[in-house]
């Protein structure tokens, strides 16, 4: 699929006399799920570049759609687009609150604005950035910003609303000039160490004559590449200013956060050793499984990482805490931000948003603990409800509403801004998924319908894993139906048992719900499809 | 999710029906390398007959120069961005001019023709890139005028009008050349002094563009910093940028600089294009590669030996009325530079500001013909020997000026 489009996209640029598809543009995201929503908006990106900038696809109308199904997530979820300044191509980078309330948000062309929600003005605070890709508000005059040279501290000095000192204050990483070293973050801990997840770069293109650190050959191979330090890694740097090489194995960690519990993860996305896109729970030390980063790690042999065998690869790496089944979950996924809105937003209080390029929808972790090492399900959240595609960068407001930045950035996505509010009552979803001895606890906001939650035809499960390799992705391997044999449902009938007939680590778990309901029959399950990711048995 | 899954397997099938068109026919003869001839004429008046040509990148150009004029005349094909520092060069070649055509030696110039006497005709062979390449008589005086644009393109829709091309001549229409607006990019007009941190052309991937001002009738000037090596790049006049390519998609294209170089760090003992810096056992906390790209670094702190490699880490910048000044650590010293153009010409007032160091200073003047160098120290002139300036222990200031002759 994701070649066949390439040459569809090609073929068509071929028939209106257009070279836009460049050989580096095969890249990591272009596997589309519904050509539907995509068509006509490469159609006219193909016909006119130049009117793409203000081609946007139309939000669905969220509220026809919820009224034809009787209970919907926009009976409790309401989605807006933010108008953005005439003449900004508002490819988003970066979205955070300062104290204040106002957002600043960087833009793929290199300009920081503010937003005040309250007066619903935009203001310049800096410019001139190169691909600015996530910002922390510091104060209301100070952020610090992730572009691609280094990690910024930008400050107001004078006081007159706008940047005036632009501080370097992590820059001890390589750049090639490889389009794909992305840098992304940053986040801090509650000690202020800063953390910066760092893109390895693609051979859909090659690298400049001149690159800014050392050069090793050895990490230039594969699809892939860390040629130059630190690509493929988190960097850590502590309020001392000491920065740390801290974790590797990533490729495209477009994502970085912690949860409500201080814990650091990374989202990477499917492709070469990624056989789907995942999260993964970072350590100090760790490596992740993307192999060229290794060449940078303190005493790894100088030999190409692409040399050693995958199961010793394999024994190396640490696991993703969560998969995100390809296509049935996500194909890019993005930021990662913690609900601490204490209600604010809904029922999923302290659990994950994660958001998505190329469908309209967020996903939602539920996370469970195995011998004191955490694994999880995922979930879509919003899904097919009126939002964008091209869900790069998220944040909450002090309010509690959750603001959205979209992206295209030459793929599969979007531009603009749009934001989630949470209008009350409570949507019946998935709040909690466990493994048990025999199978799994299914937690729901509110009490179920007894006869629909006994009913085992509600619950279809099957089995199957994603190949580590040096592919590009995997499909589905070994899949296999798995019997669900008995449905209990607890006293307060929120949590179902679920004992399924065989429970084996190393694969992923998926669920598909059927027609379960409560309030005596008014409300609908909001989302049929949960994937738990079994790595170890309980 | 029915319609949904017939809907992809429909749009599979069609993909690859196509892709087997496309890869059957399309590529092949997009990637054969074309072979065409053009005829240039120059005509009176000091012009070409044709100032813009455009094809496709790949294709072998056989470019034939009829001069119909009534003066002997020339055609170099540049760099681009070359052509004014090319006809300064081959103004400098003085009594040596005639004698090699009027093409100095230098990277620049890519393929030229011998002088032609009226009514006489040359020849020269190109293979053209993807850009913007000027073509320009080196005759003496002429190329500031006489030039036209060849651009190297496979989207020649995206290119500016004529009437708003900068690479042209402005044959006394100038009004109309300034008039035209050129739309930021941004949802505000880009006001210069401004900064684009970007991929640039013969520069590190850490690169910093700064346009600047005109100031007292000079032209707009602009200069490209190296913040993975704190150096000052190069230097050009008559615009800024534009990112265009760059922006578009993923960004792998480099922003394209507007106007004439005519200042280029040079590296001596090495080409301009250096090489990589390759290491196979460095490892993490090992000391940083050297300059990239041979560079002499223009600051010596203390009394280091010709040929050393000061340790750099780059700081910043803070705008003083938009204009950056960089700071940077320097063998352990913090430095700050301010650039700004030189007031009414072409050249470059560079500000440098040192903090408290025992140590003495030297700054190393990349003396390069056509260029000059004037220093001022705490308000009086200062004297630069054998292209270096001395600076005693506690010198906190001095400037210098790199002016165009």
């Amino acid at each position: 699929m994701r070649f066949s489009l390439v040459y569809l996209l090609s073929a068509l640029a071929t028939t209106t006399g257009l070279l836009l598809w460049s050989p580096w543009s095969v890249g990591t995201r272009t596997t589309l799920a519904s050509a539907t929503n995509h068509s006509n908006k490469w159609s006219v990106g193909i016909g006119a570049p130049s009117a793409r900038t203000t081609v946007t696809i139309p939000a669905k109308n969220t509220k026809t759609r919820g009224q034809a199904t009787g209970d919907t997530i926009t009976d409790y979820y309401s989605v807006e687009t933010v108008p953005t300044p005439p003449g900004l191509v508002a490819e988003t980078g970066g979205l955070a609150f300062m104290p204040d309330g106002r957002l600043a948000v960087c833009f793929h062309r290199g300009e920081v604005m503010l937003y005040d929600p309250k007066t619903k003005q935009w203001k310049l605070f800096a410019e001139g950035l190169h691909d600015p890709l996530g910002v922390i508000a510091v104060s209301n005059t100070e952020l610090l910003i992730v572009h691609r040279p280094e990690l910024t501290r930008i400050k107001d000095t004078n006081n007159d609303g706008v940047a005036d000192v632009y501080e370097t204050v992590i820059d001890q990483f390589g750049m090639s000039g490889n389009y794909h070293e992305y840098a992304f973050g940053p986040v801090r801990d509650r000690q202020g160490n800063l953390y910066i997840s760092l893109n390895a770069a693609s051979n859909g293109a090659g690298i400049r004559d001149e690159v800014r650190g050392t050069y090793d050959p050895l990490g230039r191979p594969g699809r892939m590449y860390a040629c130059v330090p630190y690509r493929g890694w988190v960097l850590k740097q502590t309020p001392a200013g000491q920065v740390i090489p801290y974790a590797l194995g990533f490729r495209s960690p477009n994502g970085i956060g912690f949860d409500a519990a201080g814990r650091l993860f990374v989202t990477d996305n499917q492709g070469d050793w990624l056989g789907t896109s995942k999260l993964y729970h970072v350590e100090p030390g760790k490596f992740y499984g993307h192999p060229s980063s290794l060449v940078w790690k303190k005493d790894f042999p100088d030999i190409d990482p692409l040399t050693l065998s995958v199961q010793a690869l394999d024994s190396m790496r640490t696991k993703e805490v969560v998969a995100f089944p390809h296509q049935r979950m996500a194909h890019s996924p993005t930021q990662i931000v913690p609900d601490l809105t204490r209600g604010k937003f809904g029922p999923f209080g302290g659990q994950l948003f994660i958001g998505e390029m190329d469908f309209s929808r967020l996903l939602r972790v539920m996370f469970d603990t195995i011998g004191g090492q955490l694994q999880g399900a995922c979930i879509p959240f919003f899904d097919k409800a009126g939002l964008k595609i091209g869900n790069n960068r998220m944040a909450f407001s002090p309010d509690g509403s959750l603001w959205l930045g979209m992206t295209d950035h030459g793929w599969v996505g979007d531009r603009g801004l749009q934001v989630i509010r949470y209008k009350g009552g409570t949507p019946l979803d998935l709040t909690a998924m466990h493994l048990t001895a025999t199978g799994f606890d299914l937690t729901f906001t509110q009490p179920l319908d007894d006869a629909t939650a006994r009913s085992l035809t509600n619950y279809t499960c099957r089995r199957y894993y994603y190949k580590y390799h040096r592919e590009y992705g995997s499909p589905e391997t070994d899949k296999q139906p798995v019997a669900v044999t008995a449905a209990r449902l607890s006293p307060d009938r929120r949590t179902v048992s679920l004992t399924v007939d065989k429970l084996v680590p190393g694969y992923i778990y998926e669920f598909t719900l059927g027609d379960l309901r409560a309030g005596n029959g008014t409300k609908k399950v909001a989302n049929r499809l949960v994937c738990y990711t079994l790595n170890r048995l309980r | 999710m029915r319609y949904e899954f017939m809907h992809l397997i429909l749009s599979r099938l069609r993909a690859s029906l196509l892709a087997w068109l496309t890869l059957g026919i399309g590529p092949a003869l997009a990637q054969q390398p074309v072979d065409t001839t053009i005829t240039l004429k120059s005509i009176a008046g000091l012009q070409y007959d044709q100032p813009r040509l455009v094809l496709k990148p790949k294709t072998r150009l056989r470019l034939v120069l009829e001069n119909y004029d009534d003066m002997a005349h020339n055609l170099v094909v540049t760099r681009p961005n070359a052509r004014v520092r090319v006809v300064d060069a081959a103004l400098r070649l003085g009594a040596e001019g005639a004698s090699r055509h009027y093409v100095p030696d230098m990277p620049e110039v890519l393929a030229h023709t011998r002088e032609v006497e009226p009514g006489r005709a040359d020849t020269l062979l190109l293979t053209v890139d993807e850009g913007a390449f000027p073509y320009v008589c080196t005759y003496p005086g002429h190329g500031y005028v006489m030039y036209g644009i060849l651009y190297g393109t496979r989207d020649p829709k995206r290119l500016p009008p004529p009437e708003a091309d900068p690479y042209l001549p402005k044959r006394g229409s100038t009004a109309v050349h300034a008039g035209h607006h050129q739309p930021s990019g941004h949802p505000y007009e880009v006001t210069l002094p401004a900064v684009y941190r970007t991929f640039m052309p013969d520069c590190g991937p850490a690169a910093i563009a700064v346009g600047m001002p005109g100031l007292a009738g000079g032209p707009v000037q602009s200069y490209c910093f190296d913040a993975g090596i704190c150096q000052l790049r190069y230097a050009w006049s008559g615009g800024f940028v534009d990112n265009a390519d760059q922006w578009d998609g993923k960004g792998q294209k480099l922003t394209k600089l507007v106007g004439d170089i005519y200042y280029v760090a040079s590296a001596p003992g090495r080409p301009s294009t250096a090489g990589l810096t390759v290491s196979t056992t460095t490892k993490p906390g090992a000391a940083p590669a050297p300059s990239p790209a041979g560079l002499v670094f223009p600051l010596r702190i203390g009394s280091k030996p010709a040929g050393h490699s000061p340790v750099v880490q780059f700081r910043g910048y803070r705008l003083i009325n938009r204009y950056p000044e960089f700071q940077y650590v320097v063998d352990g010293v913090t430095v700050r530079e301010l650039i700004k153009p030189l007031p009414g010409g072409r050249g470059l007032v560079r500000q440098f500001s040192i903090d408290k160091t025992k140590q003495p200073i030297t700054f190393l003047a990349d003396e390069q013909p056509g260029l000059a160098y004037r220093a001022t120290q705490t308000g009086k002139t200062a004297a630069l020997r054998n292209g270096q300036l001395l600076l005693p222990a506690g010198t906190r200031q001095f400037t210098i000026f790199m002016t165009v002759q």
